[in-house]
């Protein structure tokens, strides 16, 4: 199977087409204008990452990175778009000043330049013992690895589980006087017209700022 | 390389997916008539009054943590599906003691996060019932207020 | 087979890309966007290593599974951070002009 000219070329043709999808997919994703398509882009992503470890003999990773990754960290981007009415303007992309952006640029052709270093100019190939790999598929070689001999991960991936599960409840956590100001909104609970001699309007506007009740009662 | 083989029907699926919705989009749009749209058609409807400020609802934070809790699931199962797709649990296999306690162990934490936070939702952002109440007290209150000033 | 230089070379064009992202733009969600693109880059040498090095190949494996989970709930904790932040200074800007508090 590895001597087969054939299929070594019907290989290389398949990287070279799923690496050109991936790599134009996250500039993508980087690049466009509007969050929901870059949002949107970053999840197909990562479904064609998951082809590429399906082509490096890797199932169950290929399985889980379209459950987590599409599934879960896709779906939560898009949910941060939509509770960030501000993200979606499309205005917000360079820097104003020249500095920030050279300096930004610097940074990561930095950090571009280290990482090619380890992956070009290090000797990968020559420190490992031999180039012949098993093909076996099935996991329970994996899952004794996980679960008998390094089970004390899992037990630690389960704590940062509910860390952050804990840390989204505890920070997201409004106190009554602030949800009585996000459901209201700007302009009271009823912006209407027709209560003029209102002196005062609700009684649970205690913690809204005077101005917006000045804005009410001038369009009265 | 077998394993690639292997999966290209679920590629060909994909594919076909794909070209079911943007065949659905297109025949729509050839089939919709085109009329020029100007601000006044494309503005937000308010039962004929003009519209007052940006059409926002107010923050659904619950969504959110519903998802969070959908991505912990996730990660549970997929932690749990690398298990029972081995013979590391069955009777004739290799059946480790200590096995068992520990896929207790990882559910019982995990279960333990799920549970405080389905207690401590309610407390920390508003559900829908709750606004209703406060919406009808706030206007109860305010009718209450309008009918004593007004006499 | 396909040699590991060309894994890699895709791998860091995948970790350049991210650090471009998470370094040169403004909005919040892209900078979390080029995070991901990263930590997926990550990934795809871990996985070249797990199948070019068969001592190594179960470890990295391994690795890559609580590497990806790890990454989902950061995610999630990363983006309620972004929702304070939204929450009060009410932009999602990075470059605010910063309010300077009177001492």
């Amino acid at each position: 199977m590895q001597a087969d000219p054939v299929f070594q070329l019907f290989e290389q043709v398949e990287f070279i087409l799923i690496a050109g999808i991936v790599i134009v997919l996250a500039y993508l994703a980087l690049e466009h204008k509007e969050i929901v398509y870059a949002a949107f882009f970053f999840g197909f992503m990562a479904s064609i990452v998951a082809g590429f470890f399906l082509l490096l003999e890797a199932p169950f990773i290929a399985g889980m990175q379209i459950a987590v990754y599409t599934g879960g960290i896709s779906a939560l981007i898009i949910f941060g778009v939509l509770l960030l009415p501000r993200a979606q303007d499309s205005s917000l992309e360079t820097f104003p000043s020249g500095r920030k952006r050279k300096i930004g640029l610097l940074l990561s052709g930095f950090v571009a330049a280290i990482s090619a270093t380890l992956a070009l100019l290090f000797p990968w190939a020559e420190s490992f013992d031999e180039i012949v790999v098993d093909m076996s598929q099935d996991l329970g070689a994996l899952a004794e690895w996980l679960w008998v001999e390094n089970s004390i991960y899992v037990q630690m991936i389960a704590i940062i589980m509910i860390t952050s599960l804990i840390g989204a409840v505890a920070l997201l956590k409004m106190d009554k006087a602030e949800q009585m100001g996000s459901i209201q909104g700007e302009f009271g609970i009823e912006a209407e017209v027709e209560i003029e001699d209102e002196p005062e309007p609700e009684p649970e506007s205690v913690d809204e700022e005077p101005e917006p009740e000045a804005t009410e009662e001038e369009d009265a | 390389m077998r394993l690639f083989v292997d999966f290209v029907p679920v590629l060909v699926w994909a594919i076909l997916a794909i070209v079911l919705v943007v065949v659905m989009l297109l025949a729509s749009w050839v089939l919709r008539p085109h009329v020029l749209q100007n601000s006044e058609k494309t503005s937000s409807y308010e039962c004929g009054e003009e519209p007052i400020g940006p059409a926002r609802i107010s923050y659904p934070y619950n969504y959110f943590i519903y998802t969070v809790l959908f991505v912990v699931v996730d990660v549970m199962g997929a932690f749990l599906w690398l298990l029972a797709s081995s013979t590391l649990l069955w009777p004739t296999g290799p059946n480790p003691q200590e096995l068992v306690w520990q896929v207790i162990l990882f559910i019982l934490i995990v279960m333990g996060g799920i549970g405080f936070v389905m207690k401590k939702l309610p407390e920390a952002a508003l559900d829908g019932k709750e606004t209703l109440e406060q919406y009808r007290k706030a206007k109860a209150e305010r009718e209450k207020h309008t009918i004593a000033g007004g006499h | 087979m396909v040699p590991l230089s060309w894994y890699l070379v895709v791998a860091f064009i995948l970790i350049g890309l991210g650090a471009y992202g998470m370094m040169v733009k403004r909005n919040l969600i892209r900078i979390l966007i080029g995070a991901e693109i990263m930590g997926n880059g990550v990934n795809i040498a871990l996985v070249a290593f797990a199948l070019y090095s068969p001592t190594f190949n179960l470890t990295a494996q391994g690795l890559i599974i609580l590497v990806i989970s790890v990454a989902a709930a950061h995610t999630a904790l990363a983006l309620v951070l972004m929702l304070m932040y939204n929450r009060r200074y009410d932009t999602v800007d990075l470059g605010r002009p910063v309010d300077r508090e009177v001492a």
